[in-house]
């Protein structure tokens, strides 16, 4: 249901209003609302303006948000460890947080450049590293005096590799070797040995070949290859020690500060917010005046706390709803037990206007009949009762999927109920196996009776909804629509009358003052309605035959039951049957829970809920913690 | 030869809805994966507007029915 809310204003001495707007997000129960100052105390001519900070006020608030941009900053650059919260307030050190952060800041900045350069050249040279790694084994068999020049060399593509060993034979007058090898990371690396003359004609080769030299630093470049490895791998741990380094300064800089900025920034936001609240207040010269939104059970207890806490000094005085302000009160919907969980389903829709309907208790009531009467089988329902047992039982830290399983309980009760009316335990079988026989109709044979009997449905389901529109319309003293609804109740019953009268011709029930009785009310329709309203009243024929879906899903849903039976028999083996039509049955119940909750709910939100609902409310925004 | 127009009747009656519904659906279902992208928060709304063109095909099944059934 729609929780009722209150129009309430809060006066005080103009000194009080930050320590009363932190009250009142603390207690996180009011919403204030400018507009209802400005649609009332100001189109009167009053003394009451908006509400302006003072030179210090403004000079304190940019300030604190200079600080608050300066520690985000700072936070964001040391590393999030779980360091226990400090127990200081933070406004007496706020001038030399102000210093401090700056210098934090240069500090932090400095050791995460060095961090990054060096992790940077310890990812290079381990990259390197790899390559050189590769190509040790086949310099450890090579004498080590030789007048040999090695060249390492990355290959990128493998094809390639042919037709360079053949220009370099060609090129170098066959005074060269080349061996390949692969990385762990799957890269090609080769070495290249010929001697001393020819290294720079080779050089030269791999450069027009682009055939790229293996990396290293140029201040390895000028040692033997077996010292560049040697040498390499040293500056890979000197690297790995200065990264060490850098992040153990790092955490003991957060570690020592972090639970102080932190500490600081949180009362930086309060702050920051409490003046962001005050452009929704209004002065005269003494006071402060905020108006807004609260729920009407609330008012009462912020009354008391204010009272008790101001001496007296702040006033809270609930005001009447004007009818022109109905539509601008904030909706909060509040169900409690068993509808619940069925918010799930309304929260789909946006928030109905505070003069209309919670849709909530609506889809609890008709969502699960509607949902019984597609699926209907009392096997299946006892499966989703044990499903919706389970998901509430132990996922227990996912409300979502908790509320989805109750809505589910509930859907399988009436899945339960309704099975044994049509006899159908897993389709066909219970009859079977068991004997069971429906207790009100078999709707696998009785087509036409199911046919009238979703249309039946459908009847008193969009007559309800209109009902419910009529009561609308009165409350809002909109006569004409209410007369609309009302007329067109009466032409849908007139016009279902004479369709029975046609079919099943009876002495009492005659077609020729049905059809008089049509021919009058039409024209009143159109005239109350305007040329629109017979569309409208077709729409709501179109509404009331689409329930039909209710009988074509749940005989598709029965006719698949069976046909896994079927299948499963024609196995002629136990436990393939038991395969099979276990196989098929699995896939029914899927569909028999996605098929049912689609069209309930669609049958909800187009054809019910149009003929009532008003959507399009504000959605209640208190000011509280961790808020806006 | 009745019977058999009669079954080809009671095919089409359901058989054209069926083709309008899909291809409704198709319109429908490819603009919802669009918009999922962009809002996630919408997936039921997009669920019931994939839904609403069935029900083209569930009336050609009750005409299909009838069709069955008075003939």
């Amino acid at each position: 249901m729609i929780i009722r809310m209150a129009k309430v204003e809060i006066i005080g001495p103009k000194e009080q209003l930050m320590t009363v707007l932190a009250l009142l997000r603390g207690r996180g129960v009011f919403q204030p609302d400018p507009a209802l100052m400005r649609a009332g105390d100001l189109a009167s001519g009053g003394q009451t303006h908006g509400l302006v900070l003072s030179a210090d006020e403004i000079r304190e608030r940019l300030f604190f948000e200079e600080l608050r941009s300066s520690m985000r900053q700072l936070v964001d650059l040391l590393p999030e460890l779980p360091v226990p919260s400090a127990h200081l307030h933070p406004l007496p050190v706020m001038d030399v947080l102000a210093e401090l952060v700056e210098k934090h800041i240069e500090e932090a900045e400095r050791l995460q450049t060095q961090l990054e350069e060096q992790r940077a050249d310890e990812a290079a040279l381990a990259r390197d590293l790899v390559f050189w790694e590769t190509l040790e084994p086949m310099l450890a068999d090579l004498p080590e005096e030789s007048d040999l020049e090695f060249l390492g060399v990355t290959i990128h593509d493998a094809s390639h590799l042919e037709g360079l060993k053949q220009l370099l034979q060609e090129r170098l007058y066959g005074q060269c070797e080349i061996s390949v090898a692969r990385t762990a990371e799957g890269a090609l690396v080769g070495l290249v040995a010929t001697s001393r003359q020819m290294a720079d004609q080779l050089r030269s080769i791999m450069t027009d070949e682009r055939v790229p030299e293996l990396p290293l630093p140029e201040e390895l470049a000028g040692l033997p290859i077996p010292e560049r490895i040697v040498a390499l791998r040293h500056r890979v741990i000197d690297c790995q020690a200065a990264i060490e380094t850098c992040s153990r300064n790092l955490d003991d800089l957060a570690r020592q500060w972090l639970p102080v900025y932190r500490q600081a920034l949180d009362w930086l936001e309060e702050r920051l917010a409490l003046y962001r609240a005050t452009a929704t207040a209004y002065e005269t010269r003494q006071c402060f005046v905020v108006e807004g939104w609260m729920a009407a059970d609330e008012v009462d207890g912020l009354r008391r706390q204010l009272t008790e806490k101001f001496d007296g000094q702040v006033v809270l005085e609930q005001l009447e709803i004007m009818e022109e302000e109905l539509d601008m009160v904030p909706v909060v919907l509040h169900n409690p037990g068993y509808f619940a969980p069925f918010e799930v389903f309304s929260r789909l829709l946006p928030l109905p206007k505070y003069t209309s309907y919670d849709p909530t208790p609506f889809i609890g009531l008709f969502f699960p009949l509607l949902f019984g009467m597609i699926l209907g089988d009392i096997g299946y329902g006892c499966l989703l009762l044990i499903l919706a047992v389970l998901l509430v039982k132990y996922c227990t830290g996912h409300p979502l999927v908790v509320n989805l399983g109750k809505v589910l309980g509930a859907a399988a009760l009436y899945t339960m109920l309704f099975g044994l009316l049509f006899g159908e335990l897993f389709g066909n079988l219970g009859e079977q196996w068991f004997g069971l026989h429906p207790l009100w109709v078999d709707r696998i044979h009785a087509i036409v009776p199911m046919i009238i009997f979703a249309i039946s449905v459908g009847v008193a389901h969009v007559l309800f909804g209109l009902a419910l529109g009529i009561w609308t319309d009165l409350r809002r003293h909109q006569g004409r629509e209410a007369l609309v609804k009302l007329l067109t109740i009466v032409l849908v019953l007139l016009g279902i009358l004479t369709l029975v009268a046609w079919l099943v011709p009876k002495p009492w029930l005659a077609v020729r003052p049905l059809l008089i009785s049509i021919a009058v009310i039409l024209p009143v329709l159109v005239a109350a309605g305007g040329l629109l309203a017979p569309l409208e009243l077709l729409k709501t024929f179109g509404n009331i035959i689409s329930y039909v879906r209710i009988m074509a899903i749940g005989l598709c849903s029965v006719l698949l039951a069976v046909v896994a039976n079927r299948l499963g028999g024609a196995t002629g083996d136990v436990l393939a049957g038991l395969l099979v039509a276990g196989m098929l049955h699995a896939f029914n119940l899927l569909l028999g829970v996605f098929a049912p909750t689609v069209h309930s709910l669609r049958l909800h939100y187009v054809e019910f809920f149009s003929k009532f609902l008003d959507l399009g409310g504000r959605r209640f925004e208190p000011l509280e913690r961790n808020g806006p | 030869m009745d019977k058999a127009l009669i079954a080809l009747a009671a095919a089409l009656a359901v058989g054209l809805p069926a083709i309008a519904t899909a291809w409704a659906q198709s319109r429908i279902g490819s603009a919802g994966a669009g918009t999922l992208a962009e809002k996630p928060e919408l997936t039921g709304t997009i669920i019931i507007l994939v839904a609403i063109p069935e029900t083209m095909v569930i009336l050609g099944f009750v005409v299909a029915a009838m069709i069955l059934m008075m003939f």
